[in-house]
């Protein structure tokens, strides 16, 4: 069963948001600090975590970074603010999506199915097929083994990032335009940009040697982004 | 009779003010200098008159006096013409015919009365002096001299005065149209403040003016600006507080009337008929508070990027499951525009349900273009919109009337606001006309979005 993990600090919104996930078919569990879902996710890991941004004691941009520090959970932010600042500090913090409260239970479960769908391939290691390795340049992603590597060490990306980075590696030297990446990685028809491009600049922190100045994750002006060796 | 304006007032104040002063100026100056000159002119014709009557008494002190030979002994050239009434009768020169008669009697009086006299008169039109002066008892001495170039003086000194004068009037006039220009600055300022306030930009202020007697003006007008974009300021603050703090209380009621519709088949059919209703005013009151919030958020910039418009529009008649063949794109107009992408998503998927609930559903969705300005245009084949409402519809909660208007209570009654803000943010407008086969034919227009 897929375990989802409420952090929300609103008794009546976790009630209600435990009660409709339980419905849809997923364990809920919920905590009302950042503090506590980050010990239950310690104790017990959950599949996804949803969590709101305005929380006691630690806020809810701070846990997404602790959580993220030794987590590769897909976080969806559900919060009642909306504003540009509030959403870019999210993602660039660590989470996956971010949707607005109030948010209809169908859409939200549609969005956790579309990062399951984005989730790592989880492939045998000793298959029979020889695992392909794209390469550009000292960066080297192999999209069936789910591991992305830099001058030969492995680069930590989230289940995200790593699916964005598969996309533009099975593109490559191709643009993609901001449109197709949420379309292909979010499963969003038409959605906020600002998604792909904080995941984006993640992405560079990682596997370019000047994130500033990139090399491979290029941006082409207006139309969009482009892995280049 | 339209008032004349300020300024046209005070330069016209100025200059009748200068013309009546350059006026009295140079009738002073004129009657001054006329009388220097001609009092200057009558002495020196008495000089000559005296000179020329001493010659004629020694020229007839003779045994026999000969008036003809004493009048051509003078040397008068042709500005004096001597005359002698010698026991009344005229004697004149030969050349000058016709003069005995312009002599009026009462200076014949005067000299007859052993008086010299001077009196200026008219001769074939041209101004004369004439001089009298007795010779003996029966005879006396005139002398007519011309005046004729000191009148000329006399016109081209009149002439320059009045010149003069009206060049001063002039004068005045552009001085008190340059002055009310200066002292009307200020007004001026302010209404082209006020112009921009109105079409609203509150970030509109007049500079802090350096002459203490404006400054008032100024400061007091930038405190109202500030009062003023205070007051709407928190009018929206307050709408976007109370949409958020709306959005915490609906996720319970969103998540717990989901619960409730899953369970829809244990439940008897009041319970149920409840629990739809209860679920579709959520819903409502969600599209209600993301429209308010929308609105309250109207002023921000719009992020223009380039929009492929007929994907768009494609994208928001999928989402309705109205077919993509509706929309249209002109020949000749690109299909990629600059535009923010959110707001005309919104526009348009707006329109849509615009025309779906008042409407009787849209039949087409088209893109054209005029010069650099995007047009869409959404066609229904509904009733129209009666003309007393086409101005009425584009503002906050006002929804189609009963008559016109099915599909019971589902709208928010802030889509077209939306629609016209969004409008307006791109610098362009909304509007509704008829469309020419019968029902109604919106229209937003997008300035600069098509290059």
């Amino acid at each position: 069963m897929t375990a989802v993990l409420v952090i929300e600090d609103d008794d009546r919104i976790r009630l209600a948001l435990l009660l409709a996930l339980e419905d849809e078919g997923y364990e809920a569990r919920g905590a009302a600090t950042a503090e506590e879902g980050l010990r239950t996710q310690r104790r017990d890991p959950a599949d996804y975590v949803l969590v709101d941004l305005m929380l006691p004691g630690i806020d809810g941009f701070e846990g997404i970074r602790q959580l993220r520090r030794d987590d590769d959970v897909p976080i969806v932010v559900v919060s009642a603010r909306d504003d540009t600042h509030d959403i870019v500090a999210a993602l660039e913090a660590g989470a996956d999506d971010y949707v607005v409260k109030p948010v209809a239970i169908k859409e939200l479960t549609a969005r956790l199915r579309a990062l399951r769908r984005r989730g790592r391939a989880v492939t045998a290691p000793d298959g029979p097929e020889p695992v392909p390795v794209l390469a550009f340049g000292e960066l080297e992603v192999s999209p069936e083994a789910g591991e992305v590597r830099r001058s030969g060490e492995p680069v930590a990306v989230t289940r995200t990032e790593f699916r964005l980075l598969c996309e533009l590696a099975e593109h490559a030297g191709r643009v993609l335009s901001r449109q197709q990446l949420l379309s292909r990685v979010w499963g969003y028809d038409s959605g906020d940009e600002r998604l792909v491009d904080v995941h984006v600049g993640r992405l560079r922190q990682k596997i370019e040697a000047d994130p500033a100045n990139p090399r491979h994750l290029v941006t082409l002006r207006g139309l969009g982004y482009k892995l280049q060796r | 009779m339209r008032r004349l304006g300020l300024r046209a007032r005070v330069t016209a104040a100025f200059a009748i003010g200068a013309l009546l002063l350059s006026a009295s100026m140079a009738l002073v100056s004129y009657e001054l200098t006329r009388r220097t000159l001609l009092n200057e002119r009558e002495r020196t014709v008495l000089r000559a008159a005296y000179y020329d009557a001493a010659v004629v008494r020694a020229g007839l002190n003779t045994e026999n006096p000969d008036v003809a030979e004493a009048l051509r002994a003078l040397d008068t050239g042709t500005g004096r013409r001597p005359l002698v009434l010698l026991d009344g009768e005229w004697y004149a020169r030969s050349a000058d015919t016709g003069l005995t008669t312009i002599v009026p009697a009462q200076l014949q009086d005067l000299v007859s009365a052993g008086e010299p006299a001077v009196q200026r008169v008219r001769l074939n039109d041209s101004p004369v002096m004439l001089v009298g002066v007795p010779l003996s008892e029966s005879t006396a001495f005139y002398e007519i001299a011309s005046l004729r170039e000191l009148e000329q003086t006399f016109q081209v000194l009149a002439l320059a005065l009045t010149a003069v004068a009206i060049m001063v009037a002039g004068s005045g006039a552009a001085l008190g149209w340059y002055a009310t220009r200066h002292g009307l600055r200020p007004l001026t300022a302010v209404a082209d403040a006020a112009e921009r306030i109105a079409a609203g930009d509150f970030t509109t202020r007049l500079a802090p003016d350096t002459d203490p007697d404006l400054n008032r003006l100024s400061t007091s007008f930038n405190r109202m600006v500030d009062e003023l974009a205070g007051r709407i300021d928190r009018d929206r603050r307050f709408a976007a507080d109370v949409s958020h703090e709306l959005r915490s209380p609906l996720q319970t009621l969103a998540a717990a009337a989901s619960v409730l519709s899953r369970r829809r088949e244990n439940q008897d059919e009041r319970t149920a008929t409840a629990a739809r209703l209860v679920a579709d005013e959520i819903e409502r009151f969600q599209q209600l508070v993301n429209d308010l919030l929308d609105l309250s958020r109207g002023d921000q910039p719009v992020h223009r990027e380039p929009v492929d418009l007929p994907e768009l529009a494609r994208q928001a008649c999928r989402d309705r499951d109205l077919p993509e063949s509706m929309v249209q794109l002109a020949a000749g107009t690109p299909p990629s525009w600059r535009v923010d992408r959110r707001r005309v998503t919104q526009v348009l998927t707006n329109l849509l349900d615009n025309a779906e609930r008042y409407g009787a559903g849209p039949i087409a969705v088209r893109l054209s273009h005029t010069a650099d300005t995007g047009v869409i245009e959404v066609d229904d084949e509904g009733p129209g919109v009666p003309m007393e409402d086409r101005e009425v519809i584009f503002d906050r909660f006002v929804r189609g009337r009963a008559a016109n208007y099915r599909g019971g209570g589902d709208g928010t009654g802030l889509g077209l606001a939306l629609v016209a803000q969004h409008a307006a943010a791109h610098g362009g407008d909304a509007s509704v006309s008829d469309r020419p086969e019968g029902g109604a034919r919106f229209r937003v227009t997008l300035p600069g979005s098509v290059s």
